[in-house]
C-alpha cells in the first residue's frame, strides 16, 4: 500500500504530460453527453497505463496468484483473507463513524473484538459464522463521496487498478490512518508491514482470477467494461446499496470487490 | 470448490443473462405491477433452471430451450437498442437488423457456454420494489453447489402489454449500462463504424460456440 502516494503523483504528472481524449464538438450533443458520462478525459493515457498493467499482470501478478491458489489450500487462503480483512477494521470503523453510521460502526467494532480474540487474531470469522454479523467495507473515498465530493476524472493505475482522484486520495488517507501501519519500528515491523502489502496484492489478485479471466474472454473491450463496472460499483457503495459491497474491500482499484471470505 | 466470488456473476452470467438489458424502445409502456413482475420472474426462473439442469438433454437441445425462454422473457429489441445507444441511428437498416440478430445470439450463446458451471443452480425470490412507474426491480438469490449464494436483481418492465426483463443487476452493476460502454468503445475506437462492432460480435459468437463444444 505504501507505494500509492508515489503512484498518485506519477499518474497525475503523466496525465498532465500526455494528450487527452478529444472532446466532441458542441454540435454533437449526444457525443458530448456520452463523453461526459464516460468521464475519461485522459483515456489515451489511461489505456496506456492499462496496457502497462496487463504486461505486468501477465508476467508477474497473475502467475503468482495462480501459484498461490495451487499451492496453498483454500482454508489457509480463507484464513489469510480474514486476517487481512480484520487488520482493516480500524480504518473501516473510523469511516463508519465519519459517515454517521453508528450501527455499522458497532458491527465493525464488535467484529474486530470477537474475531481478534475468539477468531484467533482474525484467522476465523466467528463474528459472521457464530454471531451472524457479516463484515462490510467502508473507506475514505466512499466517505468523501457520501459527503458530496465528486469522483473526478477516471484514472487507471497499474497494479492498483481502476480509480479516480477522490478514491486515490481516500486510499492514501486509508494508509495514513491505519494504526497497524505506524505501530513500532525496526526491521521486524517493516518486514511485517511489507509482508502485509505483498499478501494483500496476492490475495486480491487470487480473488480476481476467475472474474478477470472471464472479463478478458468475454468483453470486446475489457478496458471499457472495467471502467463502467468500477464507476457503477463505487456509486452503489456510496449509496450503501445492499449487495454492492464486500466485507473488507480496499476502497479503490481492483480491491473494491475483494476481501470477502471465499465461497464454500 | 472453485471459489466463485460474486463478481464472476457480474462478468459471467452478467454479460449472458445480462444482455437482458433495457427496453428503451420508446413505445408506450403501461404501468408495471410488482406482483405480476415477481410472478413473471418466478416463472421464467423456473423454466430456465429446468432447462439448464437437465443433463439428460443434449447440449444443443438445452440451448434451443433456453433460447426460446429468453426470446419470450427478454425485451431483446429494446435492450439491444439501448445498448447500441447513439450509434443505432448511425447504423444502416441492414446493420440494425444484423446487430439485433447478433445481439440475441450473443445473449443465448453466452449462457449456453456456461451450462456446465450452472449445473444444480437454484434461485429464490426476494423482495420486489417498484422503482419507477413502469419499472420494477425483482431481487433473487442464486445458489449453486459449492459456491457462495449471490444476489441478482431483475429489472422488469411492461413492453407491449407483457412483462419483460430489461436489465440484470449484480453487485450494484447494471449489465445493460456495462455493455453499452463496451459496445460504444468498440464503435468509437473504430472510427464510428458500426460494422466494426458487428465484426467483433461475429467473432465473439464463434468463440462462444467453440467453448460450448468443449463443455
Amino acid at each position: 500500500m505504501s507505494p500509492s502516494p508515489l503512484l498518485v503523483a506519477l499518474s497525475l504528472v503523466a496525465v498532465l504530460a500526455t494528450g487527452c481524449a478529444t472532446r466532441p464538438p458542441a454540435g454533437d450533443p449526444e457525443a458530448l453527453a456520452e463523453f461526459r458520462e464516460t468521464n475519461d478525459p485522459a483515456e489515451p493515457f489511461n489505456r496506456a497505463m492499462y496496457d502497462v498493467h496487463q504486461g505486468l499482470d501477465r508476467a508477474v501478478l497473475r502467475p503468482v496468484a495462480r501459484g498461490y491458489r495451487t499451492v496453498v489450500p483454500q482454508p489457509v487462503r480463507t484464513g489469510v483473507r480474514n486476517v487481512l480483512g480484520n487488520l482493516r477494521s480500524p480504518v473501516i470503523l473510523l469511516n463508519d463513524m465519519l459517515q454517521g453510521e453508528p450501527r455499522r460502526a458497532g458491527d465493525t467494532l464488535g467484529r474486530f473484538v470477537i474475531n481478534s480474540t475468539l477468531g484467533l487474531g482474525g484467522i476465523f470469522d466467528v463474528a459472521k459464522s457464530h454471531f451472524g454479523v457479516p463484515g462490510h467495507t467502508a473507506d475514505f473515498g466512499q466517505t468523501l463521496g457520501r459527503w458530496g465530493v465528486g469522483e473526478g476524472p477516471y484514472l487507471f493505475v497499474p497494479v492498483l487498478g481502476p480509480s479516480n482522484p477522490r478514491d486515490l486520495l481516500g486510499f492514501g488517507a486509508g494508509v495514513a490512518a491505519d494504526p497497524f501501519f505506524w505501530v513500532g519500528q525496526g526491521a521486524v515491523v517493516d518486514g511485517l508491514a511489507w509482508g502485509r502489502v505483498g499478501a494483500t496484492v496476492v490475495d486480491t489478485r487470487e480473488d480476481l482470477l476467475d472474474p478477470l479471466d472471464e472479463l478478458e474472454r468475454s468483453s470486446l473491450d475489457p478496458y471499457a467494461t472495467l471502467r463502467s463496472v468500477y464507476r457503477q460499483r463505487r456509486r452503489a457503495m456510496i449509496e450503501l446499496r445492499p449487495g454492492a459491497e464486500a466485507p473488507a474491500g480496499y476502497g479503490t482499484g481492483f480491491g473494491i470487490g475483494t476481501g470477502q471470505d471465499q465461497g464454500r | 470448490m472453485t471459489k466463485t466470488n460474486r463478481r464472476v456473476l457480474l462478468s459471467a452470467c452478467g454479460l449472458a443473462l445480462g444482455a437482458a438489458l433495457l427496453p428503451l424502445a420508446p413505445m408506450a409502456r403501461a404501468q408495471t405491477d410488482p406482483a405480476r413482475a415477481a410472478a413473471f420472474i418466478q416463472a421464467v426462473g423456473q423454466e430456465l433452471v429446468a432447462a439448464i439442469n437437465n443433463p439428460a438433454l443434449p447440449h444443443a437441445e438445452r440451448r434451443r430451450r433456453v433460447a426460446d425462454i429468453l426470446r419470450q422473457a427478454v425485451d431483446i429489441e429494446g435492450v439491444g437498442r439501448f445498448i447500441l445507444g447513439r450509434w443505432w441511428r448511425q447504423a444502416t437498416p441492414q446493420e440494425q437488423q444484423e446487430y439485433l440478430r447478433l445481439f440475441e445470439e450473443t445473449l443465448i450463446r453466452n449462457l449456453a457456454a456456461r451450462f456446465g458451471e450452472y449445473q444444480g443452480v437454484q434461485f429464490q425470490l426476494g423482495r420486489t420494489q417498484q422503482r419507477t412507474e413502469d419499472d420494477v426491480l425483482v431481487n433473487t438469490i442464486i445458489t449453486r453447489p459449492g459456491t457462495a449464494p449471490f444476489a441478482l436483481d431483475w429489472r422488469v418492465s411492461e413492453v407491449g402489454g407483457q412483462p419483460r426483463i430489461v436489465d440484470v443487476i449484480a453487485e450494484g452493476t447494471s449489465l445493460r449500462l456495462t455493455q453499452r460502454s463496451e459496445y460504444s468503445a468498440v464503435v468509437q475506437r473504430n472510427g464510428g463504424q458500426v460494422s466494426a462492432l458487428l465484426a467483433a460480435m461475429r467473432q465473439q459468437i464463434q468463440q462462444l460456440a467453440a467453448r460450448e463444444g468443449q463443455s
